[in-house]
């Protein structure tokens, strides 16, 4: 007669709330959820009558973490709906601020989100006082990618000179050779932490579902692409609302998404799944050296395919800064024209593809717009990955399978208050 | 006897503990010699209701947070506002001017209680708040000014007049001279003017200074094209909320 | 009224040239005539305060339009100077009233300050206080005082570039269409011929931020004093910051030495550049700032194709010799550099109107101003003004602990007296609370504490804060000028030139027909007479007359008629008294006496282009009815005409049937009350302030001309006030007991004023002073 009943309330060390919830009784589940209370928080309404050059700025408040991708996002589906190309320098400063957060999300998911459950400790802070280094190292690689973003738009967090059409202010290319020689040195602290990764036991878990992430011909897709799906053909990326489908379920103030499947999956994983042979060759060989080959269909892997990513991020920021440094950097002025138009911006967040989607009037003024979001589109993989695993491991003792389905959460990475950034709401 | 310290969220987008990260090995350790981090969901899974200084992120937007954010206070000694949103309600407010309650009733029924949703406010609408930490993000200088001001146990130096002032000591260009218009004015400096320096204008975030010329202000936005709904469009971003005038 | 202007009268050009040279560098206003019948002509043109008068003049002499200047502008001191002194023409002079007698050749020193003297000592005029210091420096002649040589644009240049090679270099950029001091690299990035910067360069002296102690906690160790060392140079300061950084050392350097500020300071090479360019809002001359006589180690006046550069100091010469191929300046070169210096000089839009030096004794009289209040309204204590000032060097100092809490920093920056919490203690009280009284302090710095302290101008005439002020309120000028005009508002008894009449007719009436009387209401008719020398009355509406009954008396009147319709003119009598009734009586055809007209009338000068609401209750509409047509006659030359006209009952309307006209004419709204109406009344009904609410008015353009029963100016003030219209758009005319109309028997008298010489119109910002109008 054992009864398991695992409730953790506000799942720690992701970021956002979720409540998990298992009941269990006689190895007969009553109750698995992965429960999502997180406050709504009406982005999509709140952008509506607002005018362009805001818009990203608010749009940003969606997210602390992803902030890059949210105002990119949004600037893209801006210049869409107008009709806006930027140029050339504006593309390669926008990949390269990518890149900041980018690496700066990976380095806080995988070194201070997940190690903590395989070192055995709650969290990185009493590693300070065992692996001092390591937390060194895990700071040190934050702060360069802080100090990257500073160099580009003046702050990581809700980043302010990247603006529809461009950057108002370009970096100093002094200070970008600089950052260039502590991007190099990064990847020596990446190879300490694929040292690391290879101790960790990842557990065994695999569950094939659809895999779902931007796909661009030239280059591992961050910021351009159409959408790619390891069960389907790729599709321009105005077609999104074909793809993810999303509705409405009870137990989550976030909405749920499907495809071909009941449900699909993005983030990490998913772009290493469909593009992993356009990442530079130092990363496909950490991949092999950790045991990871596309296709990969454990979650748990997750994390794995973001260090990779890493080293691919930290390179790429490398090349551009080469780049910037041989073409020079000069101010662009402002030449952007609202009119009325749709428009639908696509990113690779670190969490997964990113879609924001504009109408505008002929004064620059928003009239709809629709967000969906990375973790979104992972609630549902999620539920679905535990309704997989639980009955697989519900004779181990309570606290282990608490901390089975915990680490499962985190190894999505979920952005949970994003991911409740909206309600649709029709106003009768 | 290190002072306990913990950090909770409500609703936001917890850009602000993101940005507590954001020190370096030597000053993490430096704070950490300081102080004793309890609670810190997103990064710590341990929690201890045992602390004496709290941080609040997020303001205010359902019922179910209301009783949580009371416990906090009860609890610690020291209660800090951290961001815009805590501190004065932040982008949060924006979805104050849509009819919301009601239309939550009509789409979801029964299944609005999932969706329990109150206008937003900052905290210190519901608890006394001590000290606060301001603008959307904060910037992690003022985060350790204030930690460091609780440990030398002296008010921190906040200052109380308006952006203008730093943005002038930045060597930047007034936008309002080159056609933009600009919240600066009005709005509690501390920042360094970061926003303007960059490029862009001031929004707001940190809240206004004590006694904002509004008026004056509004007359000048208009002198520079603005409607007067454009002109409370501009303020609403972050300056939504308006306290009750206690009597 | 400018009162620092001088005219010297000399046929020597060297003479005339040189002294006009000297005052002007010191800040006066002058002309020159070369005879004297040339300045016979210009002192009518001018108002000129005090004249420089050679004796020998070829034509009449000094001397002898002495007195003919005398009896023209009584009010013009004279100094004479001759190089041929003799007793006679001293006593002589003397007599004729001249102040001074000066033998050429003169120390032009000596005469400008004689010439200040006697500025000072005109009437009741506020005067200098001299600060206790030391006599001021003598003004450098142009070109003269410090040693210039020629040098290239290029070798230039060349300097610039080895001086960044050995010291940080901060230089005038182009920045988005404006200016900023920034760090060059290169002197091709210099923009030397620019207008004003956003901020001064004085923040290198006086950075936002800097370190002044580094102390450890806990160990007892002293606290260490930090000085910045660093070399640097700044390329291209105006004159104007030169002299902000020379009070500044006064104030850093002199007493309680600054040791940060002087580690700076020594380790700063200024090199300035002449302003050809002036900016729209800069005012330099007038607080005679626009050149620097020391302070620099170079300074550069761009000839077009090279540099006069004048050498400040060793450190100066050593650089060029260095760097530079120096040449001796041609005649040409000194032509060109006057040239282009005095072509700079009249490119200044703005002006004080009162001399600088009376700036502290005006400013001490005028502490309780009402400007201080209205003007700071819109002031959002955002200190724009005070942080883009080269005077300005408030500061706060806060310490700054490290994270491990074992070791900080004690450090000072800016702050500013426009800022809200500025005067603010630990217990809450805040000793300048209110923005009115941190807008007067710190005009009072500018104007008068700074140099009453440290000998040196507060205010350098930038225009920075103009610039930069959102609310368009920070510029020391207009303050000045607006607490100089009040001041003279306040002082209207001398400001009035007196009407000179001949001597026969100031008492004795002229004599006029009665050409047509109409009765208007049961106590009032209309007379419209004619001058039976057949003269105009020559009249401006708003003026009076005195009309003569002769054996029974006479009786001051408003005239009511514009002077645009010739040929006769009207006035209007209520019956009250016997020489009213007697005027009443006059038939057509019947005589009657004139004196007039008298006092200011209505300034339709100011009135031009604006809007026009005209007020008038009863009888007030008499000399209303005057500007009324005048308004009508030249109707191009105003903006709307709105008419309020209001009596006690319908039987009381005065001039029914040109209200009739002015209710259908197209270019008049009109609107009609009264107090109380009758059956057969079907117009408004109420007292005259009902009407104005409903008046659309845009502040900023209209005027308001009330006249009326002394009860309703009151009632109506508080109306229009709500209409945001300022004091000095409002204009009333005020009724006294007249009898000589000039100003001399006394009965008329409010305050300091006579109603017939200054008034009878006076404005509502000219009667806030006048304690006994209210």
């Amino acid at each position: 007669m054992t009864q398991v009943k695992v409730d953790v309330h506000y799942v720690t060390r992701i970021e956002g709330h979720g409540n998990l919830i298992l009941d269990a009784n006689n190895g007969k589940i009553e109750k698995l959820l992965w429960e999502v209370p997180e406050s709504p928080r009406f982005f999509e309404a709140m952008l509506v009558g607002r005018h362009y050059d805001d818009v990203h700025h608010i749009a940003s408040r969606i997210c602390g973490i992803c902030s890059i991708a949210h105002t990119t996002a949004s600037i893209q589906a801006t210049e869409a709906a107008f009709g806006i190309q930027p140029s050339e320098q504006t593309i390669l400063l926008r990949k390269l601020l990518f890149d900041a957060e980018m690496l700066e999300s990976h380095v806080l998911h995988t070194l201070f989100l997940i190690a903590p459950d395989f070192l055995g400790v709650d969290s990185v802070i009493p590693l300070a006082a065992t692996h001092k280094d390591v937390v060194v190292m895990a700071l040190r690689m934050k702060k360069l990618a802080y100090n990257l973003a500073e160099a580009l738009a003046q702050r990581k967090t809700h980043p302010l000179s990247c603006v529809v059409g461009g950057f108002t202010k370009v970096p100093d290319l002094n200070e970008l050779k600089a950052l260039k020689k502590r991007l190099q040195e990064c990847l020596n602290d990446l190879d300490v932490e694929t040292s690391i990764f290879k101790t960790l036991k990842i557990p065994d878990f695999v569950r094939e579902t659809e895999y779902i992430a931007l796909k661009d011909p030239k280059e591992y897709a961050w910021i351009s692409g159409q959408i790619a799906s390891s069960d389907a053909v790729a599709i321009p990326i105005d077609k999104y609302l074909g793809v993810t489908n999303e509705f409405c379920v009870p137990t989550s103030t976030a909405k749920y998404t499907k495809n071909k499947r009941d449900s699909y999956m993005v983030g990490a994983l998913a772009r290493f799944n469909l593009n992993s042979k356009q990442l530079s060759p130092r990363s496909r060989k950490v991949a092999a050296e950790l045991g990871i080959k596309a296709p990969c269909f454990n979650p748990y892997m997750i994390s794995v395919a973001q260090l990779v990513e890493t080293y691919h991020i930290v390179e790429d920021a490398i090349n551009l800064i080469d780049k910037l440094v041989e073409r020079g950097v000069e101010e662009e002025p402002d030449r952007v024209k609202p009119r009325a138009g749709r428009g639908v911006g696509a990113v690779e967040a670190p969490r997964g593809i990113l879609f924001h989607d504009y109408t505008y009037d002929a004064n620059g003024i928003i009239t709809k717009a629709n967000c969906i979001i990375p973790t979104n589109q992972n609630h549902n993989n999620i539920q679905k990955d535990l309704e997989a695993l639980v009955p697989k491991i519900l004779d181990q003792p309570q606290a282990e399978i608490q901390k089975m389905m915990e680490m499962l959460v985190r190894a999505y990475d979920p952005c949970v208050s994003c991911s409740t950034h909206a309600l649709r709401v029709t106003f009768k | 006897m290190k002072p306990k310290v913990a950090f909770f969220d409500f609703t936001g987008c917890e850009g602000c503990q993101l940005d507590v990260l954001n020190l370096t090995g030597e000053e993490l350790l430096d704070l950490l010699g300081a102080i004793e981090i309890v609670n810190f969901r997103e990064a710590i899974s341990n929690r201890s209701d045992d602390y004496d200084i709290a941080f609040v992120e997020g303001s205010i937007s359902r019922e179910a947070e209301i009783p949580r954010l009371q416990k906090i206070r009860a609890q610690a000694k020291v209660l800090v506002a951290l961001g815009a949103c805590a501190s004065i309600g932040g982008v949060n407010c924006l979805k104050n001017h849509l009819p919301m309650e009601q239309a939550l009733k009509t789409v979801y029924g029964d299944a609005a209680k999932y969706y329990d949703t109150i206008p937003a406010r900052p905290i210190n609408a519901v608890v006394p708040v001590d000290f606060y930490v301001r603008g959307c993000p904060p910037q992690t200088v003022e985060l350790v000014k204030v930690v460091k001001a609780l440990l030398l146990g002296k008010k921190p130096d906040i200052p109380s007049y308006p952006v203008c002032t730093e943005c002038k000591l930045a060597g930047n260009i007034c936008i309002f001279e080159l056609g933009k218009t600009c919240l600066g004015p009005v709005t509690r400096a501390g920042c360094n003017a970061i926003c303007v320096s960059g490029g862009r204008k001031c929004w707001g975030c940190r809240g206004m200074v004590d006694e904002p010329n509004k008026n004056s202000e509004e007359e000048i936005l208009k002198k520079h094209g603005l409607t007067p709904e454009q002109v409370m469009d501009k303020f609403n971003i972050y300056n939504t909320y308006v306290p009750e005038v206690k009597k | 009224m400018k009162n620092n202007s001088i005219l010297i009268v000399d046929d020597e050009a060297i003479v005339r040239e040189s002294l006009r040279d000297w005052l002007v560098v010191a800040g006066y206003d002058v002309s020159t005539a070369e005879t004297a019948e040339e300045a016979l002509k210009l002192i009518p043109k001018k108002d000129f305060s005090v004249m420089v008068l050679d004796i020998r003049l070829p034509g009449r002499t000094g001397l002898s339009i002495l007195k003919e200047v005398k009896a023209q502008r009584p009010w013009i001191k004279s100094i004479i100077i001759t190089a041929y002194p003799s007793d006679e023409t001293m006593k002589e002079a003397t007599k004729l009233g001249a102040i001074d007698y000066m033998v050429k050749p003169l120390a032009p020193d000596d005469l400008e300050h004689l010439v200040r003297e006697t500025i000072e000592s005109v009437g009741k005029e506020p005067t200098v206080i001299t600060p206790p210091k030391a006599a001021r420096k003598p003004a450098a002649k142009a070109g003269e005082l410090k040693k210039s040589v020629v040098v290239s644009k290029q070798d230039f240049k060349n300097l610039v570039n080895n001086l960044t090679k050995t010291m940080d270099v901060y230089g005038v950029k182009p920045k988005h269409g404006k200016y900023v001091y920034d760090r060059i690299n290169k002197a091709d990035e210099l923009a030397l011929n620019y207008d004003i910067t956003v901020s001064p360069p004085t923040v290198y002296l006086l950075p936002a931020r800097e370190t002044i102690l580094k102390f450890k906690l806990g160990d007892g160790a002293k606290p260490e004093p930090v000085t910045d060392n660093t070399s640097r140079a700044i390329v291209g300061v105006h004159p104007y910051d030169i002299r902000a950084i020379e009070m500044l050392d006064e104030a850093f350097m002199t007493a309680n030495p600054d040791p940060d500020y002087i580690a700076r300071r020594q380790n700063t090479i200024i090199v300035g550049v002449e302003n050809l360019n002036p900016s729209p809002k800069s005012f330099a001359p007038s607080m005679g700032t626009h050149l620097a006589e020391n302070g620099y180690d170079l300074m550069l006046t761009d000839l077009g194709s090279k540099y006069m550069v004048a050498i400040g100091s060793k450190k100066g010469s050593d650089l060029l010799k260095r760097y530079t191929t120096t040449n001796e300046p041609t005649t040409d070169d000194i032509a060109r550099q006057k040239e282009v210096l005095d072509e700079a000089l009249t490119k200044y839009q703005l002006h004080l109107d009162v001399p600088r030096e009376r700036l502290p004794k005006l400013l001490e009289d005028s502490y309780d101003d009402v400007y201080w209040q209205s003007r700071s309204e819109t002031c959002l204590s955002c200190g724009s003004c005070v942080m883009v000032c080269p005077t300005c060097f408030c500061f706060d100092v806060q310490d700054d602990v490290a994270l491990n809490l074992k070791e900080g920093q004690r450090i000072r920056q800016r702050d500013g007296c426009m800022l809200v919490d500025f005067a603010k203690v630990a217990t809450g009280e805040n000793f300048r609370q209110d923005k009115a009284s941190r807008f007067r302090h710190r005009i009072y710095r500018k104007g008068k504490y700074v140099i009453e302290r440290y000998g040196r101008m507060g205010c350098v005439g930038c225009g920075r804060c103009a610039v930069a002020c959102l609310a368009e309120i920070a510029s020391p000028l207009e303050a000045f000028n607006a607490i100089a005009a009040s001041w003279r508002a306040k002082q209207t008894a001398q400001r009035v030139l007196r009407e000179i009449y001949p001597e026969s007719e100031l008492y004795a009436p002229r004599l006029a027909q009665l050409v047509r009387v109409e009765q208007l209401a049961a106590k009032e008719k209309v007379f419209e007479v004619k001058l039976t020398d057949g003269k105009e009355l020559g009249h401006m509406p708003g003026q009076f007359i005195s009309v003569s009954i002769m054996g029974i008396g006479e009786s001051p009147f408003g005239v009511a008629s514009s002077p645009t319709r010739p040929g006769s003119f009207e006035f209007a009598v209520r019956n009250v008294g016997s020489v009213t009734n007697a005027i009443h009586n006059l038939k057509k055809g019947d005589v009657l006496g004139i004196r007039g007209p008298f006092g200011n009338g209505f300034n339709v000068k100011a009135l031009e282009g604006k809007d026009i609401l005209f007020i008038a209750g009863g009888i007030g509409l008499f000399p209303v009815r005057s500007l009324i047509q005048y308004v009508m006659d030249k109707r191009k030359q105003f903006g709307r005409a709105i008419v309020l006209f209001g009596a006690r009952t319908p039987a009381e309307r005065l001039f029914i049937d040109e209200l009739a006209a002015w209710k259908t004419n197209p270019d008049i709204e009109f609107y009609e009350t009264v107090d109380r109406g009758t059956p057969d009344w079907t117009g408004n009904v109420g007292v005259i302030t009902t009407l104005i609410p409903k008046v659309q008015l845009d502040p900023r353009k209209t005027v308001a001309v009330v006249v009326g029963p002394p009860i309703m100016y009151r009632f109506v003030i508080v109306e229009l006030k709500k209409k945001d219209l300022a004091d000095e758009n409002i204009i009333m005319s005020l009724e006294r007991r007249m009898k000589c109309g000039v100003g001399k028997c006394g009965h008329c008298q409010i305050n300091g004023i006579y109603v017939c010489q200054e008034g009878p119109v006076f404005s509502l910002a000219q009667l806030r002073n006048l304690r006994e109008a209210v």
